[in-house]
């Protein structure tokens, strides 16, 4: 620093003042900074050489690089570089490393390939990862769903059924659940005792005169509940109607009402209004059948499967 | 001292500045909060309070635009005019034109920051506003131009000093890029909505050739122009090398209009642009250190000074960081660099280390030389510049340091593959992990904000007392003209 002072002291000025004070010296360039400038200007050369660089009449200068990619027909072919070449060649390699297990989850039935320890740490990783970009969006990243728009996974209760075979057609075609309002053809005072039934069905403390009355109700052709949810209310799963008798809930919030009326009145508004948003897309067209197989089997366990 | 600024008040026209000193101060405030809730808002997602108002989305160019155009800008208006007057020993050509630029400038920031908030964007990062308040700009900038190159014309020195060239080049380049990046046809007359006169590929390069080069002539090339003025006015020292003033000027001005496109690697553009723009940016690199390298070797006879002046210090540190930035960015232009770092945080910490560290800092430094000048007065307090100082600097350190480590977390994350060929991380999981980062980015932003709150009180305060000691001197001066008459 103090050799860099005296060469200012000794470099002149240029002569002119501004504002009273203001002056500067004519420092040459620094060395260092006019050498380190030309190996940027080398290191851009090395990089036109190597990469697409000038543009030049119609098309532009390829550069020396080249990038060798297997294509969707197996061949492998050599390009110039380029970042479509360069994805291919990163994406069809990690396809190859996948192909081999894939195969096998096609060509093995399901009871098969949950036996198969190499075949189950495969769909750990790729069921993880298809989940994570295609399910956890609405049933989150552990499948455990949200009260009120879609259904825990990881539990051991199933809308559908939990056997292979049904999730993989619930992947598939996707599901439809719907209800109807019972608000115009029941009274309150009806739908209030259904609401006191269907409660104590799951053990809840409730009015017995009322789910008595409920009870009846429940069995009658007048509401009808019976038809869909079962004569013992445990549900039909080839419909989709839940289980009303174990402790799940799905779209009426009653395991976080810590009062008995918020209970009564979410079972209440599900009855008064129905429900029609019960819907699973289809991803049958999205996703490939070893893909839906491997989600099948990701899905099934982590409900613990049935 | 004191007469010369007696004289040079009526010399100069230092009430339009005052004006926009006062506003980069209020803006600064406005900005940099819009910035601390959305920063918090990231980390603790509840204070998005589901109102449309205040979501991210729309406060996030509030957040921008306040301390860009808002801050950024009325400290490059206010600086330019009090140093093309000084420099050039002329007062500024029209006291009318430089007051239509005060309340026209003013009012595009608010005007852009309301229609931000009521849900109005052209969806290009920095150039949100949408086409009626792009006319505005367009006609304050003309008069700008007309006030600052009206002055530099009319100078009573011979040569014009290197900080105009650098806010000549930064008025010029604005003008072109501002006009072109907003042509648009509105939907009707009566109606916000616009479209681009570009499309696809070609509209991305044209935003971010307004991008880059805002960050390059407005955020650099304008502040080098402070730089050349108050470091060594502060210091007390000449300019290190007139030769490097020249030589950087030209490579920057040069080098700068072609980078745009290194923020569109691996996208749709074609591969030979992207190269382009890599190369250059790597060019640019010492170019742009030759400011630093200037502002530097001048403070470098005054090195004690740094004990004593707490202006020095943020002149220094500012210096520093845009030093550290411009290195930063070139290695980030890079396509395989760029691979992992677009997209990520890393980003958003190196702009904020240009932003913060180096645009702010130096403005703050700027003004705590200017202001006591402006209002003919000393600084209220010392002591709390350097409190300011400190906050700002820990602030700044906290922000970078968790963008650093939660974007290169989140870039080595997104990229990771298991034995099977499968992602190894869900994107989800790869936001959990950057969750405490998030809340030390807000804390950091906290800080430097509290030292600008510092800064308020303290103008404030160095004003009050500049009124209180003409006051005084007035009825001084009454008395005694009392006196003589009797």
């Amino acid at each position: 620093m103090s050799k860099d002072k005296m060469q200012s002291q000794a470099v002149q000025t240029t002569g002119h003042a501004w504002d009273g004070d203001l002056q500067e010296y004519n420092n040459p360039l620094p060395r260092w900074w006019v050498w380190t400038f030309y190996l940027t200007i080398l290191f851009a050369i090395l990089y036109w050489i190597w990469f697409p660089a000038w543009p030049v009449a119609k098309g532009y200068t390829p550069g020396v690089g080249k990038i060798t990619y297997v294509d969707a027909k197996g061949v492998a072919q050599t390009t110039h570089w380029n970042t479509r070449a360069d994805l291919m060649r990163e994406m069809n390699g990690l396809a190859a490393i996948q192909k081999p297990f894939f195969d096998k989850v096609a060509a093995q039935p399901y009871a098969a390939i949950a036996k198969d320890p190499e075949l189950n740490n495969f769909i750990a990783s790729a069921g993880n990862q298809l989940f994570a970009d295609n399910c956890a969006t609405c049933h989150q990243a552990g499948g455990q769903g949200k009260i009120g728009f879609f259904p825990n996974l990881a539990d051991d209760d199933w809308l559908y059924g939990g056997q292979f075979d049904k999730i993989q057609e619930t992947v598939t075609q996707g599901r439809r659940g719907y209800m109807p309002p019972f608000g115009e053809a029941l009274s309150t005072a009806q739908i209030d005792q259904l609401a006191n039934y269907v409660l104590s069905l799951s053990g809840e403390k409730m009015d017995a005169a009322k789910a008595e009355t409920g009870k009846a109700l429940f069995h009658s052709e007048t509401a009808g509940c019976f038809y869909c949810h079962g004569d013992d209310a445990r549900g039909r799963q080839v419909i989709g109607a839940p289980n009303l008798t174990d402790k799940i809930w799905l779209w009426a919030n009653v395991p976080n009402a810590d009062a008995p009326s918020i209970k009564l009145a979410a079972v209440k508004n599900v009855i008064q209004n129905g429900l029609n948003k019960g819907v699973m897309p289809a991803w049958g067209q999205r996703l490939t059948p070893e893909q839906i197989k491997v989600l099948t089997v990701y899905v099934h366990e982590l409900g613990g499967g049935k | 001292m004191a007469s010369v600024s007696i004289s040079s008040k009526e010399q100069y026209n230092f009430d339009v500045v005052r004006k926009f000193a006062i506003m980069t101060l209020v803006w600064g405030v406005v900005g940099m909060l819009a910035g601390v809730y959305i920063a918090s808002e990231l980390a603790w997602p509840f204070l998005n309070f589901d109102s449309p108002y205040i979501s991210f989305g729309r406060l996030r160019p509030v957040h921008t635009g306040g301390v860009i155009f808002g801050f950024g800008g009325s400290a490059l208006f206010a600086t330019s005019y009090y140093v093309v007057q000084r420099t050039c020993q002329t007062r500024l050509i029209s006291d009318a034109l430089a007051n239509f630029t005060f309340w026209g400038w003013q009012a595009v920031i608010v005007l852009a920051a309301t229609s931000y908030i009521l849900g109005f964007s052209q969806g290009r990062e920095y150039a949100e506003m949408e086409w009626p308040i792009d006319i505005l700009i367009e006609v304050v900038w003309i008069a700008y131009m007309i006030v600052f190159f009206g002055t530099v014309m009319r100078r009573k020195q011979p040569h014009i000093y290197v900080a105009n060239w650098f806010y000549i080049a930064f008025i010029l380049a604005t003008a072109l890029l501002h006009t072109f990046n907003n042509l648009a046809m509105p939907v009707n007359l009566f109606s916000m909505k616009s479209y681009s006169l570009f499309s696809g590929a070609q509209d991305a390069m044209t935003q971010w050739w307004y991008g880059h080069n805002a960050v390059g002539f407005f955020l650099t090339a304008a502040f080098l122009g402070m730089m050349y003025y108050f470091v060594p006015k502060q210091a007390g020292r000449p300019i290190y090398s007139y030769r490097l003033s020249i030589v950087h000027f030209w490579a920057l001005s040069f080098l700068y209009m072609w980078v745009g496109s290194h923020h569109l690697h691996w996208t749709a553009i074609p591969d030979w642009t992207s190269t382009l723009a890599a190369t250059f940016s790597i060019m640019l690199l010492l170019p742009s250190w030759g400011g630093m390298i200037n502002g530097i070797m001048t403070l470098s006879g005054a090195w004690d000074k740094l004990r004593t002046d707490p202006i020095m210090r943020f002149l220094a540190v500012a210096l520093s960081f845009y030093g550290m930035s411009t290195f930063e960015g070139p290695i980030m232009s890079l396509k395989d660099v760029n691979a992992l770092s677009h997209y990520t945080d890393w980003t958003i910490g190196h702009v904020h280390s240009g932003a913060l560290g180096w645009v702010a800092m130096i403005t703050f430094g700027s003004f705590y030389h200017m202001i006591p000048k402006l209002w003919d007065t000393k600084l209220y307090s010392l002591r709390l510049v350097y409190w300011h100082f400190w906050l700002a600097t820990i602030g700044i350190l906290l922000y970078i340091i968790a963008m650093w480590i939660s974007g290169i977390g989140q870039g080595v994350m997104w990229r990771t593959f298991d034995d099977f060929g499968n992602l190894k991380y869900a994107f989800a999981y790869t936001v959990e992990v950057v969750k405490p980062f998030y809340a030390m980015r807000a804390i950091g932003g906290m800080f430097f904000l509290s030292g600008v709150f510092i800064m308020v009180y303290n103008v404030w305060m160095t004003i009050g007392q500049a009124k209180r000691e003409a006051a005084e001197l007035d009825a001084k001066l009454a008395a005694k003209l009392a006196r003589v008459g009797a």
